[in-house]
């Protein structure tokens, strides 16, 4: 059984990264803050007889069912309010949004791309990640900023170990692609991803 | 001599495209790395608000096992879930603190039947001191039944 100074070390280590993970997830930094506390108190509650060890897998299953648990109230409040706006005759568009579904690329020509400081790349990787697909964000965020392996990974998102290494092929290309468009060379990156 | 120089081509091919591959993988590995050191370099820099509010997330959690922990110690180990269906085990005892309103259905049941099981045992109670007190009556049964009978006591 954890002790509370071990769930306390834990969250401290994890919160950050769970919040932006988030955030990149849902796009809306206070319904992010909300969701990790609620993966934090339902972790305390319904796992805390778990051995430390063990609490990185369950918080990340946990943070990734609450995450979903969000878009689906999204889903259902976004239909509500498509429907009502329906009626009173009101543009809607762009609100009946699936944040499940593949999300595209938009144009980011606006940019500033001349000079690249790192505050600006870190944006345009965020941006980035916001843009790519629930699934492989999942799987990149887990696999490589989480770093677990292929199977925990599998694990978590409830597919197989082949589908998890496509999908974070997938975003890695994506992201490169993303930022190349911004001067790769600035991140020391190689060109070798685009070669193939 | 042909077929031997094709498959040494096969073979080289496939050593050459094995190596692509995993080249290419760690291509995606490395620019995996150095996306996610600049992901860690910006969860260094979140707002006054947002640590404050992570800070009150992970006390209100910390703060919910310790509660949930010392619940569990002072109910000396027997009622671990919090509850008295703990005594049937530890998981029984989760079980039912995790459901909470199938416990509560349970309970109004086991009540309903006692209450049934009550009244059923009364009514035959009250049927059998009817019987005896009949049988061991001076008059005949069915004297009680004679309503010209009953008016005849009254009167008299």
């Amino acid at each position: 059984m954890a002790t509370p100074k071990e769930l306390s070390d834990f969250l401290a280590a994890v919160e950050r990264r769970a919040f932006k993970q988030t955030a990149y997830a849902v796009r809306d930094d206070h319904a992010a803050l909300d969701i990790v506390q609620d993966a934090m108190m339902k972790l305390a509650e319904k796992y805390g007889d778990h051995p430390a060890g063990e609490f990185p897998m369950l918080f990340q299953r946990i943070l990734q069912n609450t995450m979903r648990d969000f878009w689906r109230r999204q889903k259902v409040r976004n239909l509500w309010t498509t429907l009502l706006s329906s009626f009173g005759g009101n543009d809607a568009e762009g609100e009946d949004r699936d944040p499940l579904e593949t999300i595209d690329v938009e144009d980011d020509s606006d940019e500033p791309s001349a000079q690249l400081a790192r505050s600006q790349t870190i944006q345009l990787i965020e941006r980035a990640l916001e843009k790519l697909p629930a699934r492989q964000r999942e799987a990149f965020v887990l696999r490589y900023w989480e770093e677990m392996d292929v199977a925990e990974t599998a694990e978590i998102m409830g597919c197989s170990d082949g589908s998890v290494k496509t999908h974070c092929s997938r975003a890695v290309h994506a992201l490169a692609i993303e930022l190349k468009k911004q001067g790769l060379d600035k991140l020391g990156l190689s060109n070798a991803i685009f070669s193939k | 001599m042909n077929m031997h120089k094709d498959n040494m081509k096969n073979e080289k091919n496939i050593n050459l495209m094995d190596d692509n591959a995993a080249s290419n993988l760690m291509v995606e590995e490395q620019i995996a790395r150095n996306i996610v050191e600049l992901l860690n370099n910006r969860t260094q820099h979140l707002s006054m608000a947002e640590e404050q509010r992570l800070s009150v997330a992970r006390n209100l959690a910390v703060n919910r096992l310790a509660g949930l922990q010392a619940q569990a110690a002072g109910d000396g180990g027997i009622n671990q879930g919090g509850h008295v269906l703990s005594w049937f085990g530890r998981h029984v005892g989760q079980y039912f603190e995790q459901h909470r309103v199938m416990s509560a259905a349970l309970v109004v049941i086991a009540m309903l039947l006692t209450f049934f099981a009550v009244q059923q045992f009364g009514f035959n109670n009250n049927l059998e001191n009817s019987d005896a007190f009949l049988l061991a009556s001076d008059l005949p049964p069915e004297a009680y039944a004679d309503k010209g009978f009953v008016a005849w006591l009254d009167t008299n």
